[in-house]
């Protein structure tokens, strides 16, 4: 894993009284360890990763709770796991990255919404949207809505998310109701304190086991006819119930203003950029006493009638903060308001972005348009005086800056075990000419960016393979499916593999083999190398490992090339055969190469230890001779790397900036082998320092030396 | 409680894998012993590879005692003219934020390391991509309260510590926070590991921001230096002659240029290099528009670069110097005492093989061996081992063919290009009044580079150029024509496959050259589909 959480792991263990500091989401770990979690399930992906991840590396620790962790191999298998607290009192939590980790998950969420849960159930979900977000934009409230599931929203404070976690799993086992936890992405990140309390042993675990399996009770099991009965207790039975419990844990908060005559209702998870924008605009302090009535929704799913209409009741007007689209809370407490006839006039997407990140910057803007209608009498123009500053140093920027500023998308690391089968694409596509490409989700789609920028379509996780089934037959060459070993378990095998050779697909799969799931933080897979720290340096611990080679022989699978892929001519070769035999199934290329981030992790502490030791250590370095290079940069073209960068040339007489190879080199040799197979040019050489070099090394090096140096110009 | 009192609103700018994120912690941790109500946010994501990111921290300058039970509600993402300090761990992302809103003069104390990390799109460009860092640095200056810009990175470097320690230290040491430097320390030595080290440029990082050495940023720096090549110096009667014939404001080119030449061939060719510049700078000696000589500078630096085109001979010379073996060690920070072997990535082919030979023999080798398909075909790749004693005989042995290089095949095209080009350039110069259009044509020797294919390509795009706007009778105009070759000329460093060339000569209506035709390989049916049909 490609961070440790020795600190972390400590913090979990606090005690009553002491005050926890961290990151929100390790809060919420440790709040299920105070509601007496029996398990805890998930896939990770920012930003929830570092819940499960710190729960896996703290075994010894939930061993002795009794708590059972699994790395769930896809988000389906974790929501499955949520079976557990159907039959038994067991309090349960799963957790992944949304909208797209829920999306994986319906399947089973639909079944346990639908059977109703005995133990607390919750679903930690990371709100993947707005900046930083890395998936398709889309709201999880809808798949709440749809399952009757409840949502919650909690302001963005570790106090209250924790609150909310503990009375979460309570709500769930008031209602029967699995819950969902929504939190955004810069909720999972915020670092804050709170007052932790003791940590509970779960009711049932590892270390308490039951006795005997649950009696046979066909109201659990979501199969006609118990389903009929099952979705009229959702509205009949369960609603009612945890409408009732959030009033009475009164989980919503109501903060009283002095501006009787307005009100805002906001998702919980927006207050804090509420009341800075209500600060902006001059009506309210650091510590959220706001002019204006606020209703702060912690639960946004369900709503209880009774609290919105009496904090509607008797004001002129409300507004609804709501971020993402469609408008599911202003629409709720629209029908809540006509329905008991109130005369309130409701305002929210009207006034506010439809889509897009809710901002302390895009909440100013509506408040105020709301407060021109129904406050005209409040003194907003802070909130004026602040925007045109803003504007205006954005303005001033854009003149003085004169051009648009080259974005930075993130990209393949250093030395990235990936790059090269990419340039070995660019490669073969000049041969043969473009082919369609499925690219999929992973480390590898940075190469839809520049400089590959290679890939037709993403279909989600694992489903590059199965994206190309409808468009592969009407395609006179080949099309190519890429995924990763992280993809190819999440889903990419019985989606795209197996269905493939139960139609007899003949398309090309290429995945990469790196050995973890590397987007997410290099978590371990069924495949993942058991590598011990001594394997020598050289080598890619994954070449040992054979599962996805088997598992595709098995699958029936004839034509499977296992290619290095810092060889880019022998990956091109092969990647053209590949286009080109004759064999009519799915000719599958698996690219060899160790995840290069951990791959020094593990090699670092070694070298480092040899080189202290005094024992012989080669370490290699690529550059570029500045004298040679002309500065045409196809070798940058073709690689990306950011350690092959650019310098200005020594040579006054040449204008252009030259290759460069900097520090951060880990001397992977694709710079090299990029300009062999592409015939680009000689700059580049291969620098293999010798440390700590022993008799032999000293005697050549001398004998070389003399050698050399009597025939050497200057 | 204090009147006016606000949260101090710091944003960090920093790319993946730069340690913003400990960064953050260290003022959180330092924040938090201080006893300051302190919040940080970030949005790390896919961007801690190699992406621009930011993280968030609002830090309330009030202790418990003065706050009184309250505490303060802090935002989880920073609002444009709202931040209080802006740290930059890069001179291009400082400019993002500019860009932004969030430094302002009002409020701003922007803190920024100068030097560039350039990004894919910079790095790409045939010719010199490179975003113009002054007009950042520029723009640093006019919008903040205070700039500080200083290569933080090269602080750090040169104690063995990353940048994040550098910034903290200029952080503390910009005297923005209420945490004293102690504070600050004890928050990275509580981190534990490398905290010396990080200590060392938290140090040079405190000094730089509290005015020790100069706020204002020098010229910025760049990713890494680069050593200067060794050429011998310029002969004395080539010397004489340079100082007596050609005007004072471009001896110092011509010198660097004859000095090149002489180190490819002899003197003799740098004779030949004087001979050709003398025309060109007599026509614009004789205009006398202009005190700065650009036409006969330009064409002397391009043409200085061409008659040294990079052959084999020329490529083993420049690879087996010493002073390149010296450049070597020092890239790769080799210790005294380390051997270092030095590999060689070379792939000669037919073509390089055919350059060397005189022009009738090299024709017909790859007439046939383009008959068969063969001319890229038969490109061996070497490793050569250029610090072992046989790598470098081979190297040296190539090096000695020099003499032979004037009978070759490549020397003969190369100097036929040139005349032409140097022909097209004096015409030019002699019929217009102003010298904008022989100058357009002047700089279009800077297509001329690269090995193989790309210097193929670019030769294709310098005739392309010459064709149909400096040769033909488009565009009588000289004015008008000046603008076309220009812009036709930076449409061919736009893109590699031609697109941006096509595109400037259509608007002069030039019909495009055919698209290479895209090749399509069929496949054979499967058996399945035989049996359907």
């Amino acid at each position: 894993m490609e961070r440790q959480f020795n600190a972390e792991i400590e913090s979990l263990k606090l005690g009553a009284g002491e005050t926890f500091h961290g990151e929100g989401i390790l809060a919420v770990t440790k709040a299920l360890l105070q509601s007496g979690v029996s398990y805890v399930g998930g896939y990770q992906g920012a930003p929830v990763s570092h819940l499960l991840d710190v729960m896996v590396q703290a075994r010894d620790y939930m061993d002795e709770l009794g708590v059972h962790v699994e790395a769930c191999t896809n988000e389906a298998s974790a929501a499955a796991m949520l079976g557990a607290s159907i039959n038994y009192p067991a309090r349960g939590a799963v957790t992944w990255k949304s909208i797209v980790g829920t999306n994986v998950a319906s399947d089973a969420l639909t079944h346990v919404a639908s059977a109703g849960v005995l133990g607390g159930a919750l679903i930690v979900v990371g709100e993947d949207y707005g900046e930083g977000a890395s998936v398709a934009q889309e709201r999880t409230h809808a798949v709440a809505l749809k399952s009757s599931m409840w949502m919650l929203d909690p302001r963005p404070n570790l106090a209250t998310i924790v609150n909310l976690v503990e009375r979460g799993f309570e709500l769930s086992e008031a209602s029967n109701t699995p819950v969902f936890m929504d939190l955004r992405i810069r909720a999972c990140h915020v670092h804050g304190s709170f007052v932790a309390g003791p940590n509970r042993a779960p009711a049932v675990s590892t270390r308490k086991l039951l006795a005997e399996a649950a009696v046979f009770d066909y109201e659990h099991i979501p199969h006609p006819p118990a389903t009929y009965r099952q979705e009229k207790l959702k509205m009949g039975v369960r609603l009612p119930a945890a409408r009732k419990f959030i009033r009475e844990h009164k989980l919503n908060e109501q903060f009283a203003g002095t501006e009787h005559g307005v009100g805002i209702v906001c998702q919980g998870g927006l207050y804090n950029n509420l009341l800075r924008a209500l600060k902006l605009v001059g009506l309210a302090d650091d510590f959220g006493a706001s002019r204006i009535p606020i209703l702060a929704l912690n639960v946004v799913y369900p709503l209880v009638p009774e609290e919105i209409n009496e904090f509607c009741s008797g004001k002129a007007a409300v507004l609804v903060v709501e971020e993402g689209q469609p408008e599911f809370i202003e629409q709720d407490i629209a029908t809540t308001l006509r329905r008991a006839d109130i005369q309130t006039k409701l305002h929210g997407k009207d006034l506010l972005l439809m889509a897009g990140e809710y901002t302390a910057e895009v909440i100013v803007h509506g408040l105020a348009r709301f407060l021109a209608a129904h406050a005209a009498h409040l003194d907003i123009s802070a909130g004026a005086r602040w925007g045109e500053a803003a504007d205006a140093a954005r303005t001033r920027a854009a003149e003085l800056l004169g051009a648009p500023l080259p974005p930075r998308p993130p990209n393949f690391c250093v030395g990235c075990p990936e790059r090269p089968v990419f340039a070995a694409i660019k490669l073969v596509e000049r041969d043969i000419g473009k082919r369609h490409i499925s690219a999929d989700i992973g480390c590898h789609s940075f190469a839809t960016f520049a400089p590959f920028s290679l890939g037709n379509s993403i279909l989600g996780y694992g489903m590059s393979l199965a994206s190309s089934a409808g468009v592969a037959p009407m395609l006179a060459g080949r099309s190519l499916a890429i995924m990763g070993d992280g993809g190819f378990w999440h889903n990419g095998f019985l989606s795209g593999v197996a269905s493939n050779q139960l139609n007899g697909g003949d398309k090309v799969l290429l995945i990469m083999k790196n050995g973890y799931t590397s987007a997410t933080g290099t978590q371990d897979l069924v495949s993942s190398p058991g590598g011990s720290e001594e394997l020598a340096q050289e080598l890619s611990p994954v070449r040992a490992e054979h599962t996805i080679e088997n598992t595709l022989r098995g699958a029936g699978v004839k034509w499977l090339r296992n290619v290095y892929t810092y060889r880019v001519a022998d990956m091109a070769k092969t990647l053209r055969e590949a286009f080109t035999t004759d064999d009519a199934g799915l000719k599958v290329i698996i690219a060899e190469g160790e995840c290069q981030l951990e791959r020094q992790r593990r090699i670092r502490p070694v070298l480092a230890r040899l080189l202290k030791s005094g024992e012989r250590v080669v370490r290699t370095r690529f550059g570029v001779d500045d004298a040679t290079c002309s500065g045409d940069h196809s070798c940058i073209r073709l690689s990306g790397c950011p350690s092959l960068t650019l310098a200005p040339s020594s040579d006054p007489l040449k204008v252009d900036p030259v290759a460069h190879v900097n520090h951060s080199c880990v001397g992977c040799g694709l710079c090299g082998e990029v300009a062999h197979a592409a015939i680009l040019c000689p700059s580049f050489y291969r620098a293999e320092v010798v440390q700590n070099p022993g008799v032999w090394d000293r005697v050549l090096a001398r004998l070389r030396a003399g050698f050399i140096g009597w025939l050497q110009p200057a | 409680m204090k009147l006016n009192q606000r949260p101090i609103t710091i944003l960090i700018a920093a790319l993946g894998g730069e340690g913003g994120g400990v960064l953050a912690d260290w003022i959180i941790t330092a924040a938090t012993a201080e006893g300051y109500p302190v919040q940080s946010t970030s949005i790390p994501g896919v961007a801690q590879r190699t992406g621009a990111t930011t993280y968030y921290i609002e830090l309330y300058p009030l202790r418990a005692a003065e706050l009184q039970g309250r505490r303060p509600v802090m935002p989880l993402a920073p609002s444009p003219a709202d931040i209080d300090v802006m740290l930059a761990s890069e001179l291009l992302e400082a400019g993002r934020a500019l860009l932004n809103g969030y430094v302002t003069p009002a409020r701003t104390t922007l803190i920024a390391s100068t030097h560039r990390i350039y990004t894919v799109d910079e790095k790409i460009a045939l010719g010199d991509g490179r975003y113009d860092s002054e007009r950042i640095l520029a723009a640093a200056q006019a919008l903040a309260k205070r700039a500080i810009l200083t290569d933080f990175h090269k602080l750090a470097a040169n104690t063995g510590a990353m940048i994040n320690a550098a910034l903290f230290g200029a952080l503390a040491g910009s005297g923005t926070l209420p945490l004293p430097r102690a504070a600050c320390e004890d928050a990275i030595r509580s981190a534990g590991k490398g905290a010396e080290t990080s200590l060392r440029g938290f140090a040079l990082g405190y000094a730089a921001a509290a005015g020790e050495p100069p706020e204002v940023a020098t010229a910025p720096a760049q990713d890494s230096e680069t050593l200067a090549p060794s050429t011998r110096p310029l002969a004395p009667s080539l010397q004489q002659r340079l100082r007596q014939s050609f005007p004072a404001q471009v001896q110092e080119m011509l010198e660097r240029g004859a000095a090149r030449v002489a180190d490819f061939q002899d003197e003799n060719y740098a004779a030949l290099y004087l001979d050709r510049l003398a025309p060109i700078a007599k026509l614009e000696q004789a205009q006398a528009a202009t005190e700065e000589y650009e036409l006969t500078r330009e064409t002397a630096r391009f043409l200085a670069l061409w008659m040294s085109y990079e052959d084999v001979i020329r490529v083993a010379d420049l690879k087996s110097r010493r002073s390149r073996f010296e450049r070597v060690r020092t890239e790769v920070q080799a210790k005294p005492g380390e051997p270092v072997r030095i590999i060689e990535y070379l792939k000669p082919g037919v073509e390089e093989m055919a350059a060397l030979l005189p022009p009738g023999l090299s024709r017909r080798l790859v007439a046939w061996t383009e008959k068969r398909g063969l001319t890229h075909k038969l490109n061996v790749g070497l490793h050569v081992n250029s610090s072992s004693i046989t790598g470098f005989s081979m190297l040296r042995l190539l090096a000695a063919l020099r003499p032979l290089r004037r009978r070759s095949a490549r020397y003969a095209e190369e100097q036929a290009l040139i005349e032409r080009w140097l022909a097209a350039i004096a015409a030019a110069a002699a019929t217009s009044a102003d010298s904008e259009l022989a100058l357009e044509i002047a700089l279009c020797g800077r297509l001329i580079k690269g090995y193989g294919d790309t210097n193929r390509r670019a030769k294709a795009n310098f005739l392309r150029i010459f064709d149909t706007l400096v040769e033909s009778g488009k565009l009588s105009d000289t004015k008008q024509r000046a603008q076309a070759v220009r812009a036709a000329r930076l449409g061919a460093l736009a893109d590699p496959e031609g697109r941006g060339l096509e595109a400037t000569l259509a608007t002069h209506g030039i019909a495009p050259l055919p698209q290479r035709p895209e090749i399509v390989q069929f496949m054979r049916r499967t058996g399945a589909q035989k049996k359907a049909a």
